[in-house]
């Protein structure tokens, strides 16, 4: 359960980077187009690994009940966090990766 | 006709919000404490430390034997055996008419062989039938929260369509522009972040109570004998008719050790007819926490030679609804995806009171003097009402009569109390008085523990006595939350 958040976590810090808006507020600058694609990718794969995380720990009745809620856990923390430490939100995310490599 | 569409979506969002706002906090906030109830119910009952547990079969057995003590006479036994969590056996006593009294119940611990003793408390029961009883006589309080059930659903769909950029905004929070932005951005977030929670949790509670909210469709399919259906769908049967010939019960124990075996799952509740008559049906159903779908298993024993008379592992109808019922009230939840129920449940909580919030927000500079007294009384003192439930808990002399229910009285008068003061404070007052109060209620709860029954956090942590010790934390963590919310607000 723990590699499922942290991947989950992991997984939307990237897709957040990759919104102009959320780039300029961590980064200070608008984003390239190359990265935003990068982004998106790597958060969407991120995501569906933690999905398989939930799977794998949980199974197919109450992996895919474990990952929604983990899902909302991880998305509360990032969003909630992202105006008033929008860089330590951002670390958190590889974090998340490492939580998860150490989990599994 | 688009903004049309959108803009008549958003006002009927605010106004139902408004009017099912408050009872919907209520019912969120309860329900999510309900994750907790046997942890709750461990806390309000100190003096009980139960004995390392046993095994279901042994458990079984001396339950039944505290049954040949309390209930020889009856036509009914229920027993729901230990688990993980509940750590007491609940013993459920029916008779017939003429037999007093005609329902008895005793909480008894197999482990100890012996009935619990403790004060009397509901304990997180109540809260958990305060989240859809209301405390209401009849089923007025069921009817209620299920009519608040279907306006929350339609609140949730008219609330994505007002929102719509639910993937451009999707971590959008800007605390730093203030006011109506941003209550409105965290209602949003809390709102889409967590939306398969509110769309799993409203739905599934409504399927919980649908046999109340629609009766019909079986109505018309069993032309009314409604226990014609509950006993084909496999819900709840007739009781046998008495041989009125005495006969020895079968011992539980082994009936627990074969269900178990050819379930793979651990058993949980024992239902006895006719008992220690010739008659006599022993029914054993999988524990509540064994799967997803709620109570899916079932095997019924004759009651005197222990043959199987039948077997329910659920049809497919039936087993999507024993699915959802099962999804709604977690059983089959460890720890940390217990935790992430209750996440899930303080962001639809928070949802709400945002909301409830937003609605004034939204109006200002005019004032609305008598929402702002029932946001107040509703939200912030619910949240006091339930620090003082556990404050009389521990401070009402243990022996007192009723005290269960006077517990229960302190809650209803303290919530009272709350919406007075917040219907005649002025409104940030207010806030800013109820939280600070709360704030200092729940903060002291582990001090009120520690004073009342030596099972302070320094000992339970140390013992890892995790319902006790987190419970304590719980509070603090409640208690600093709470004063931040009240310095926040005093700043103004």
């Amino acid at each position: 359960m723990l590699a499922m958040i942290g991947l989950a976590y992991a997984g939307l810090a990237a897709l957040c980077l990759g919104m102009d808006r959320h780039h300029r507020q961590v980064v200070g600058r608008g984003i390239k187009t190359r990265a935003t694609l990068t982004l998106r990718l790597a958060g969407t794969t991120i995501l569906a690994l933690s999905f398989a995380a939930a799977i794998a720990s949980d199974g197919w009745v109450f992996g895919p009940v474990a990952w929604c809620g983990g899902l909302t856990a991880a998305a509360l923390a990032l969003v909630f966090l992202l105006p008033y430490r929008p860089r330590l939100a951002m670390a958190l995310g590889p974090v998340g990766l490492l939580i998860a490599a150490l989990a599994a | 006709m688009k903004t049309g569409f959108r803009q008549s979506m958003a006002w009927a969002h605010g106004w139902a919000g408004l009017v099912t706002g408050w009872l919907l906090f209520a019912i969120f906030l309860t329900g999510t404490l309900s994750f907790y109830r046997h942890d709750i119910t461990a806390w309000m009952r100190p003096e009980w430390r139960p004995a390392p547990a046993i095994d279901r079969a042994t458990a079984a057995d001396r339950a039944e034997a505290r049954m040949q003590v309390i209930g020889t006479d009856a036509n009914r036994w229920l027993i729901d055996l230990p688990d993980g969590r509940d750590r007491a056996a609940h013993l459920a006593v029916w008779r017939d008419a003429g037999h007093a009294p005609r329902f008895q119940r005793e909480e008894f611990d197999p482990a100890a062989d012996a009935p619990v003793v403790a004060r009397r408390t509901y304990g997180g029961d109540f809260l958990y039938y305060f989240h859809f009883d209301l405390q209401m006589p009849s089923v007025w309080g069921r009817l209620l929260v299920g009519l608040a059930a279907v306006i929350m659903l339609a609140l949730i769909v008219s609330g994505v369509i007002v929102h719509i950029r639910i993937f451009k905004d999707f971590f959008t929070f800007r605390p730093q522009k203030g006011g109506q932005r941003a209550w409105l951005d965290a209602h949003n977030a809390l709102g889409v972040l967590a939306l398969p929670y509110h769309l799993m949790i409203t739905y599934t509670g409504l399927v919980t109570l649908m046999f109340l909210y629609l009766p019909w469709g079986v109505d018309l399919a069993y032309r009314g004998d409604r226990a014609a259906f509950h006993a084909e769908a496999a819900l709840a049967q007739p009781a046998p008719r008495p041989a009125g010939r005495p006969a020895p019960l079968v011992p539980l124990g082994p009936l627990i050790i074969r269900a178990e075996a050819r379930w793979g799952v651990p058993a949980g509740r024992i239902d006895v007819y006719r008992p220690n008559d010739a008659a006599a049906i022993v029914r054993i159903h999988a524990a509540d926490s064994s799967g997803l779908a709620h109570r899916r298993h079932q095997i019924a024993f004759d009651g005197t030679t222990g043959a199987i008379v039948a077997i329910e592992d659920g049809r497919p109808a039936g087993i999507l609804r024993a699915a959802m019922y099962g999804l709604h009230l977690g059983r089959f939840a460890g720890p940390g995806l217990r935790l992430l129920y209750f996440i899930g449940g303080i962001a639809g909580t928070a949802m709400i009171a945002t909301g409830l919030v937003l609605w004034l927000v939204k109006r200002r500079p005019r004032r609305q003097r008598v929402v702002e007294g029932l946001n107040v009384g509703a939200m912030a003192g619910l949240v006091i009402a339930i620090a003082a439930f556990f404050w009389a808990n521990r401070l009402l002399p243990a022996g007192l009569a009723d005290r269960a229910d006077i517990e229960a009285a302190v809650f209803f008068a303290s919530w009272a109390l709350a919406a007075v003061h917040g219907a005649c404070r002025p409104h940030l007052r207010a806030w800013v008085e109820q939280l600070g109060l709360a704030a200092v209620l729940y903060a002291a709860l582990p001090l009120v523990n520690a004073a009342t029954s030596g099972r302070h956090l320094g000992y339970s942590l140390v013992q890892g006595d995790w319902p006790m010790a987190g419970f304590d934390l719980a509070a603090l963590a409640t208690g600093l939350i709470l004063a931040a919310l009240a310095r926040q607000l005093g700043r103004r």
